[in-house]
């Protein structure tokens, strides 16, 4: 049969964000696929080495048009780590807030993405409007939607009194029941179930050689969760399980997070429960003394890293930011081989892209 | 990616064991993460004893920075606990044997170390550029002779 190739993207309806694929194709079936980044790759490493470690803070909050807060605070922690300076514990409670708000914003969000291109949009729509509850609830609090600006050297700009809990507390009711109500979607409608299981699958194996991690990982068997093997105060306060799922299908990428969304529900009633009173940040200086740091964070898709090499100036010497959807897109050649051509949007879906993110 | 952690002391014996000659340097840095450098022609089997023998597979990425004096790699693994291998290649030999072949997933870091920084990963399947356009012309972005453009 004669093999045509088909090229997807740089620009193609199909992607939320530039990238090119392009998948020889025999019949129906994709026999090979290559994937170029870089279409929106800004520079951001290097731009970090040429502002301050203050105004770094908004420029990293860039790196990401979805997860922008884990960014913040992953950056924030190193530096803090670097300055030797401790955090207030209420600082460290609301930053947390926001991280697992965030992660239940971003899982909704690709929800929609996945319904969607496998052209459920009924769920697509369901998904996006209980996502404005959190969007209404990070509006409040941070007065963004998505960029929130909310951590600073040594704490967080935002404060909660009483009365602003509890109304944060009552949407949380309303979400859980409606986050309750999608999970029993992904867990018993057949047609969603028709078009995910059984593609795209990576095996425990794969996914160990390739170093994938997050929900991707999760959903392949790997149990692996930043937030519980290393957990950063407040997250060893915190009561909370780790889904993982065997069959490394998109169905079971989907189940997973799901399931993590109700755990992010639960933890946000409990930050909000637990929350210390005192101060919300400490004072930074604005000269880092010479030295360098890793640090790590779970961001919705997974393990984040920076490293930061300090020279003793205001400047940081070197940012080295990984994010997660990288490892992910190192394994959609394995994931696409085989595929049906209508099933590529799903594969493709599935393993959650921000394209923005791997090209920084 | 794995939860179990490493064994510190057991791995700096293993890589002593097997690079007697060597005199390993570690440092912890905070938050934790735990730093041995090596020269670069015992990067790759230094790897080896970490994957085989410690089972320690999950490569975070790998960075690459010019410290003014040559360019550092930073090799950051995770298993239960961070811990990152660094090496430094002086400006006129910038070339290291690539980790493609132990761990497949370093495909893209090399690649990004490549383009950024002008080091040259030797036995790399696709050592194409990652981000930067392919008629890219000029300077390494991320040296520190590059000129803001």
């Amino acid at each position: 049969m004669n093999r045509i190739t088909v090229p997807i993207g740089p620009q193609h309806p199909l992607l939320k964000e530039p990238m090119a694929f392009q998948l020889t194709v025999e019949g129906e079936s994709v026999i090979e696929s290559t994937l170029r980044l870089g279409y929106v790759h800004r520079g951001i490493e290097r731009l970090c080495q040429e502002r301050t470690y203050v105004q770094n803070i908004h420029l990293v909050e860039r790196v990401c048009g979805i997860c922008s807060h884990v960014h913040t605070t992953t950056y924030c922690q190193g530096v803090e780590a670097l300055l030797g300076l401790e955090v207030p514990l209420r600082g460290l409670y609301l930053r947390t807030l926001l991280c697992e708000l965030e992660r239940i914003h971003s899982h909704l969000l690709w929800l929609g993405v996945l319904a969607r291109n496998i052209g459920f949009d009924t769920i697509f729509m369901y998904a996006w409007r209980d996502r404005e509850i959190v969007l209404d609830i990070m509006e409040d609090l941070s007065g963004g939607r998505v960029s929130h600006a909310v951590n600073v050297i040594g704490g967080v700009r935002i404060d909660l009194t009483e009365e602003h809990r509890d109304t944060i507390l009552s949407q949380l009711d309303l979400l859980d029941k409606q986050v309750a109500h999608l999970l029993g979607i992904v867990e018993h409608e057949r047609s969603l179930k028709a078009r995910t299981q059984n593609i795209g699958h990576l095996s425990l194996e794969d996914v160990r050689r390739y170093c994938v991690v997050g929900p991707v990982a999760r959903a392949s068997g790997l149990n692996v969760d930043l937030r519980r093997d290393r957990p950063p105060p407040p997250y060893d306060r915190l009561t909370f399980t780790v889904p993982v799922h065997e069959d490394g299908d998109v169905w079971a990428r989907t189940w997973v997070r799901m399931r993590e969304t109700v755990e992010s529900v639960r933890l946000c009633r409990q930050i909000l429960t637990l929350l210390p009173d005192g101060p919300v940040a400490a004072r930074a200086r604005r000269r880092v003394p010479a030295g360098e740091v890793i640090s790590r964070s779970e961001a919705p898709r997974g393990e984040v890293i920076y490293y930061i090499r300090s020279d003793g100036s205001d400047i940081p010497a070197r940012v080295k930011i990984r994010t997660p959807t990288l490892t992910s897109l190192i394994t959609l050649p394995t994931q696409l081989e085989g595929v049906n051509m209508a099933d590529v949007s799903v594969v493709l879906a599935g393993v959650d892209l921000c394209i923005a993110c791997a090209d920084r | 990616m794995s939860n179990v952690k490493f064994n510190l002391e057991a791995l700096l014996a293993a890589w002593q064991r097997a690079f007697p000659k060597l005199k390993l340097t570690m440092e912890t840095l905070p938050l934790d993460e735990v730093v041995v450098a090596f020269p670069p022609e015992y990067l790759v089997p230094a790897v080896c004893v970490l994957t085989e023998q410690f089972n320690v597979r999950h490569l975070s990425t790998i960075t690459g920075d010019d410290t003014g004096e040559g360019i550092a790699l930073l090799y950051h693994f995770w298993s239960g606990s961070g811990l990152t291998l660094r090496t430094r290649l002086p400006y006129d030999a910038l070339h290291i044997p690539s980790l493609t072949g132990i761990i497949p997933g370093a495909v893209f870091y090399e690649r990004e170390a490549a383009e950024m920084l002008g080091v040259i990963f030797e036995g790399h399947p696709a050592p194409q550029p990652l981000l930067m356009p392919d008629d890219w012309e000029g300077e390494h972005p991320l040296r520190a002779s590059a000129e803001d453009r």
